[in-house]
């Protein structure tokens, strides 16, 4: 018992020792190239590799979950030795920086076999946080064999979730060896697995009870070199791993992990069952609906679905849109305002809350609902799902139709809810009396199709006199997910904040600071952040449009119709008006050429390389773009080659479809591009090819304005 | 929260008054593009006795007053300092005097170029929450060494409406001060003599914002400053040299070159090896001057005294690492070794504006090595990669050189090239097929424009050297599709570089009825050299001469009914023309670029706006065919 004792203090005071710098690199250096180190005299690489920039002979990493009394002990450990093959590779690893709290060691390794360890303390600089190396007497042919390691040290009382770890096994250049290791022990519990035949893991059988060692090795791993619409975890060999630490049950529950039930059992699957058992207790309704109470006074729905669709949108700004300005305020440093909502403002932040508070609204209501759990597409399907925060929640609300919806965007619309989730297999919890989960079943996801995800694009144009510049009017309205990324690119807060507060009448959050002349001040700052920021975005939308049509463009004002918040089908639309000169329009004796098809933008041009592509196609969703071009035929001129301009190709895959008609005096084309699917095997790349060559084609074509 | 409630008290007095809005807006009017503008700024330079006596300290000090412009700036304020300086004072105030509570910020000065060095900077991020708010800026700054302490600049990032420059010189203390780029500045200049102190006073009004453009050139070229050489001090009776003349600069990096310890033995052997078995001179020369280029990596440590004291030679070739300095001292060491007569030799690039006329730090940047050799001096540059002995990069062109002689020194100048050293010759033949264009294209690159593809291949990773190949000729346009490159050596930096290669161009020809419109250029060199809103100089990367011909046989049936204007522009600083003929069965199109100058003048400006236009116009216009 003494001897015990006495060994654990020791082993305590040893570790307050090992801060001192030099020990660590002694223990480190023969951690990793010790008497253990299995690829030291590896120095020659495979005849097939001889063309790549570099190749990697061992990519090593280590993870070492330790527990120290009150605290936890995290350390990762990293190597490569590596044979530059190239000036690019050399001109790559010359240069290291890490931060300062991490132990590294460099050697070079010359043909001739020669070993030079860099002498780090001697060579490194330092500036401010960060540890600077440049690597002396680095050549091609050299091996560069380096490592690295971390600790960091944390008290945690009760419970620690580590960053989930979600990689391919491959790297810039190519792998001979790869090899994972993790140690853990009592308290800390695994999740991990491997997929798309990456190898599995194994146990190691080590002498201590109260620890466990695992180890995962690969051979041969090609480099990570994926083309565009590519998802790398669904199809490449990787792995995924969590560690969850949780002093005893009680802290178990509340980890927000799929956790396994002893700290002995490496958790590879989540089955079904888990995922009950995990979310069952965690929603249950709660929240005071006064506030929806009051909103619903006097108002009357035509159906129970249009009902529940306005509680989404003022829930959405109650609980959302409401406390934007104040962010915004805050951090621009004009005064510091959430205490103008009074005393305990309810903000949802999480998925949780927003669930379960709508929880209790249905069941007051008296609408029936299911909670559904699924994982986004580039996670693999739900049967594979590991890692916890990697699962997404709906609601599925049993209306006269069925609606599902997701936690708020301030876009967000109950109709539509993430495009990564739709199709996906996924597990409806069925909620008992709407008051409890009390059982789990598996539905599949229903989606959005090409005819829901819609850009409308129309663009007049008129041609000056002298035939030097094109006046634009172009007006685009977004359906549907085509509505997102632009939402987010010209939406400003402003602009639904101000709609929010018309709609529901709420108080702007200067307007309730009490004394006159600090609010007056307040909206003189909040005025003026506004107007820059205004600028700003028109300057941004300029270069934007000039990028659009390779030009530079005088003038561009856009102006924001409708913001496309209120369902899939109310859309995003705003108007442009600008005008390119000197370009897109060229003289040919008397006559003059129009490049017509730049008009329908630049399109997606899969070149010789990308057309060889062997990976399977994950497109973002199933969309339609319809682009209308309006010319005025300048007086006195015909015009000439609609014959290219009325095209039709269509496969399974998708279409690319053209018309082009002069009716009073006006040249209409309208051409209309649909991808079908939101994936495509690799067997109909060629197909998809066939209208997206028909697209790019259409955008290169020309009309002649012939003189009369 | 108590931080708060002292500000709202303070917020009396420091918003902006009528008056100041006013001034804002006014001044907003000229200056459109800045956000922030210097009402007032006044700086002070006096001078003192280092302790140690050997030489002089400088204490400069600025006090500024700031205003926002625009509806709301933020903005950084922020000084500089290194290993020879400190920053005494460095605050921001309210316009009522009372201190703000900004954060200031102390950290190393990461530079791209170098890798690292002792540069740190002071730094403050500060907001004005409304046009009109205004701040006292104040700094004070020491410098150790008057030998550092060269320019003062009358420009600022953000325009200048009133300034006022003094320096107060002692008596003890011999300055000299040159002036530069007054000329267009209203600019006043008084000076008094007083209890032993001779005070110049600049005071100047209305001073542009530094440009923000790129392919400027450099500072010293642009913006009215001063230079200030201290040229002796007298302390106790005793005169003591400073930079006097050329010589005691020279005498200064002399003896920092004395004081290094080169070992020529450890390159012994590789200077062997590099000359064994060599035809001649010139092969021995060539193969020591394209080693460093190869093998030693431009790594920059310039912190205290490295920035001017070159790296041991033995340690630059150990660590196959090091700047300019170290670089052309190794070939010094080197080409010694084989018995040549190499010097190291300072040089200010054309960044910089002046000669060595001047003895001030300012005056140099880079380091090469120069070679005697027949009566001759050869200029060696070992960070221009795939530079070819003989040539010259444009960057060192017509600058002046200061050699090391032992205790005495040569000053020289780098000859000035001919852009046609510099020629792209291209020479393609089409034929229509199809509505495309197709057949062979030929190029041909020296000089500088051969050295910057080299490189640029040669550091390409190697599974993506074809791929960047296609990137370079055709940028991946789907149009342009490439077959059958071949490359003349790509390790050959002294032979013109030779790229051929067979192409299809899609889209450049439209058939219309009886008609064939062709856009015969596909590559419209220069056609986004669209600097209509450009203030200053536009310096090219160097002088380019482009001479490209496109043969174009006409299609069976057809003939030529309509060809392009020629054009034909001559200036002082380029010219270009562009020609088409039709001969035989040929359409011959011919075009030639010439920046003789490698530089487009401020004052050549409105004339390049007019010649651009034409040039797009001539490009716009299309080959017409009829049959």
């Amino acid at each position: 018992m003494k001897m015990k004792l006495k060994f654990t203090l020791l082993f305590l005071f040893g570790i307050l020792f090992i801060s001192n710098a030099q020990d660590k690199n002694k223990i480190a250096k023969e951690f990793f190239w010790g008497a253990n180190d299995a690829y030291k005299n590896i120095t020659t690489i495979p005849e097939k590799y001889k063309n790549e920039s570099a190749v990697e002979i061992i990519k090593y990493e280590n993870y070492d979950y330790h527990k120290f009394g009150k605290s936890i002990t995290y350390t990762t450990s990293f190597r490569k030795r590596i044979k530059l093959l190239d000036q690019a590779s050399v001109t790559d690893y010359s240069e290291f920086s890490y931060g300062k709290n991490a132990t590294v060691g460099i050697k070079i390794i010359k043909p001739d076999g020669k070993e030079i360890e860099i002498d780090i303390k001697k060579e490194a600089v330092e500036q401010d946080n960060q540890i600077k190396i440049a690597v002396s007497n680095l050549e091609i042919g050299d091996i560069i064999d380096y490592y690295s390691q971390v600790s960091d040290m944390f008290t945690s009382t009760y419970e620690y979730g580590f960053d989930p770890v979600e990689k391919t096994l491959g790297s810039t250049y190519p792998i001979m060896n790869y090899k994972l290791e993790f140690q853990t022990e009592n308290d800390f519990f695994v999740n991990f697995n491997t997929y798309n035949g990456a190898p599995k893991l194994k146990e190691i059988p080590i002498k201590k009870g109260n620890e466990r060692k695992y180890e995962l090795e690969a051979k041969d791993i090609e480099k990570n070199d994926f083309p565009r619409w590519f998802l790398p975890l669904v199809e490449l060999p990787c792995y995924k791993f969590q560690v969850f630490f949780a002093r005893s049950g009680k802290f178990e529950e509340r980890a927000e992990a799929f956790l396994p039930e002893s700290e002995k059992i490496v958790k590879s699957v989540v089955s079904k069952k888990d995922v009950f058992d995990f979310y069952n207790s965690k929603f249950k309704p709660s929240g005071d609906i006064n506030v929806i109470e009051t909103f619903l006074k006097g108002k009357s729905f035509k159906t129970t679905e249009e009902k529940v669709k306005e509680v989404y949108y003022f829930t959405r700004h109650q609980f959302y849109t409401r406390y934007v300005e104040a962010f915004v305020i805050d951090e621009a440093k004009i005064m510091y305002p959430f205490d103008l909502y009074g005393y305990n403002p309810i903000f949802f932040t999480k998925e949780q809350q927003f669930i379960n508070y709508f929880m209790q609204f249905l069941r007051k209501s008296k609408i029936d609902f299911d909670i559904i759990v699924t994982t986004g597409r580039e996670n693999g399907p739900i049967k594979d799902i590991l890692i916890e925060s990697n699962s997404r929640i709906l609601l599925k609300i049993y209306t006269e139709n069925p609606i599902y919806f997701g936690f708020f965007t301030p876009y967000s619309s109950p109709d539509i809810f993430m495009s990564e989730i739709e199709f996906t297999d996924a597990y409806a919890l069925k909620v008992e009396n709407n008051k409890k989960v009390d059982d789990i079943v598996e539905i599949k996801l229903p989606g959005t199709t090409y005819k829901d995800n819609v850009t409308k694009v129309t663009t007049n144009l008129k041609l000056s006199p002298d035939f030097n510049d094109i006046i634009i009017n172009k007006t685009s309205s977004l359906y549907g997910h085509n509505k997102e990324f632009e939402q987010e690119a010209k939406v400003l807060f402003y602009d639904y904040v101000n709609e929010d507060y018309e709609k529901y009448g709420t108080t702007p959050v200067l307007d309730l600071v009490s004394n006159k002349k600090k609010k007056e001040q307040y909206k003189k700052e909040f005025d003026a952040l506004i107007k820059k920021i205004k600028v700003t975005k028109n300057e941004r939308f300029k270069s934007e449009a000039e990028n659009e049509y390779g030009v530079k463009l005088d003038k561009h004002e856009l102006i924001m119709k409708n913001t496309g918040r209120f369902g899939k089908n109310d859309p995003l639309s705003f108007e442009e008006n600008f005008t390119i000169t000197n370009s897109l329009i060229k003289k040919a004796g008397p006559n003059y050429i129009l490049e017509i098809g730049k008009f329908i933008t630049s399109q997606v041009d899969i070149e010789e390389k990308e057309a060889a592509r062997t990976n399977n196609i994950y497109s973002v969703f199933p969309r339609t773009y319809e682009y209308t071009i309006v010319l005025d035929v300048p007086q006195g001129y015909t015009i000439s080659g609609l014959e290219k301009l009325n095209t039709t190709i269509e496969n399974e895959t998708g279409s690319f479809k053209t018309t082009a008609e002069i009716k009073n005096n006006k040249l209409t084309i309208v051409s209309t591009k649909c991808y079908y699917h939101y994936f495509e095997p690799n067997a109909n790349w060629k197909k998809m090819i066939a209208f997206l060559d028909a697209a790019y084609q259409f955008s290169q074509e020309k009309i002649l304005l012939k003189k009369n | 929260m108590l931080c708060l409630t002292t500000s709202i008290i303070a917020q009396k007095n420091i918003d902006p008054t009528e008056a100041d809005i006013k001034t804002a807006k006014t001044i907003r009017e000229k200056h459109n593009k800045s956000d922030v503008a210097i009402l007032k700024s006044i700086e002070n330079v006096s001078f003192s006795s280092s302790k140690n006596h050997n030489t002089v300290e400088v204490l400069y000090k600025i006090n500024e007053t700031l205003m926002n412009i625009n509806h709301r700036a933020d903005i950084q304020k922020y000084e500089f300092y290194d290993s020879e300086s400190e920053i005494k004072t460095f605050n921001l105030k309210y316009r009522n005097n009372k201190a703000t509570n900004f954060r200031v910020n102390d950290e190393f000065y990461k530079s791209n170029d170098l890798f690292y060095n002792d540069a740190r900077v002071k730094y403050i991020e500060l907001d004005f929450p409304v046009q009109g708010y205004t701040y006292e800026y104040e700094m004070e700054k020491r410098i150790k060494d008057i030998k550092y302490f060269t320019s003062i600049y009358f420009n600022d990032e953000f325009p200048v409406i009133e300034k006022e420059i003094t320096i107060e010189v002692p008596n003890w203390l011999e300055l000299e001060i040159k002036e530069f780029n007054f000329g267009q500045n209203d600019i006043k200049k008084t000076i008094t003599d007083k209890d032993g102190i001779k005070t110049y006073k600049y005071s100047i009004k209305n001073i542009e914002p530094s440009a923000k453009e790129g392919n400027l050139p450099g500072p010293s070229y642009l913006y009215p400053h001063i230079l200030c050489i201290a040229k002796s001090f007298t302390e106790k009776g005793e005169k003591k040299i400073l930079f006097n003349s050329t010589a005691d600069l020279y005498s200064w990096y002399k003896s920092l070159i004395d004081s290094m310890n080169n070992d020529p033995a450890a390159l012994q052997t590789k200077v062997k090896e590099l000359t064994a078995s060599t035809k001649n001179d010139e092969e021995k020369i060539k193969n020591i001057y394209y080693w460093v280029q190869d093998n030693i990596r431009y790594i920059a440590f310039e912190d205290g005294i490295a920035g001017f004291k070159p790296d041991d030679a033995q340690n630059v070739f150990q660590k196959r690492y090091g700047d300019c300095k170290g670089m052309a001292n190794l070939t010094k060491q080197m080409l010694k070794l084989a018995g040549f007569d190499a010097r190291v030799t300072w040089i200010g690039t054309n960044h910089i504006a002046y000669d060595y006329s001047i003895p001030s730090l300012s005056v140099d940047n880079h380091m090469i090595c120069t070679l005697f050799k027949d009566g001759k001096k050869y200029f060696l540059d070992g960070t221009e990669k795939y530079n070819s002995f003989g040539e010259y990069a444009e960057r060192i062109q017509g600058k002046e050189v200061l050699i090391e002689d032992g205790a005495k020194f040569i000053v020289d100048k780098v000859p000035v090239i001919d852009s046609k050293a510099n020629t792209d010759k291209i020479v393609i033949n089409y034929k229509i097929e199809n509505d495309n264009l197709v057949g062979t294209i030929n190029k041909e690159f020296s000089g500088e424009s051969r050295a910057s593809f080299l490189y640029n291949y040669n550091n390409v990773k190697n599974d993506k050297k074809e791929d960047a190949l296609k990137w370079f000729i055709a940028s991946n346009d789907k149009n342009y599709a490439i077959s059958n490159i071949k490359t003349s050596d790509i390790n050959n930096r002294d032979k013109t570089l030779e790229l051929s290669y067979d192409v299809n161009l899609a889209n450049q020809v439209s058939s219309f009825d009886n008609e064939i419109y062709i856009d015969i250029d596909y590559d419209k060199e220069y056609q986004h050299l669209n600097l209509k809103e450009r203030k200053k100089d536009f310096m090219l990367s160097y002088k380019t001469f482009d001479d490209i011909t496109v043969n174009l046989e006409i299609p069976e049936g057809y003939k030529v009914s309509k060809l392009p204007t020629n054009l034909d522009v001559k200036t002082t600083d380029y010219d270009f023309s562009l020609k088409y003929e039709v001969k035989g069965n040929k359409i011959i199109y011919k075009k030639q670029f010439n920046f003789k100058k490698g530089i487009i003048k401020a004052s050549g400006l409105e004339e390049w706006k007019k010649n651009h236009e034409s040039l797009l116009k001539n490009y716009a216009e299309q080959i017409v065919l009829t049959k």
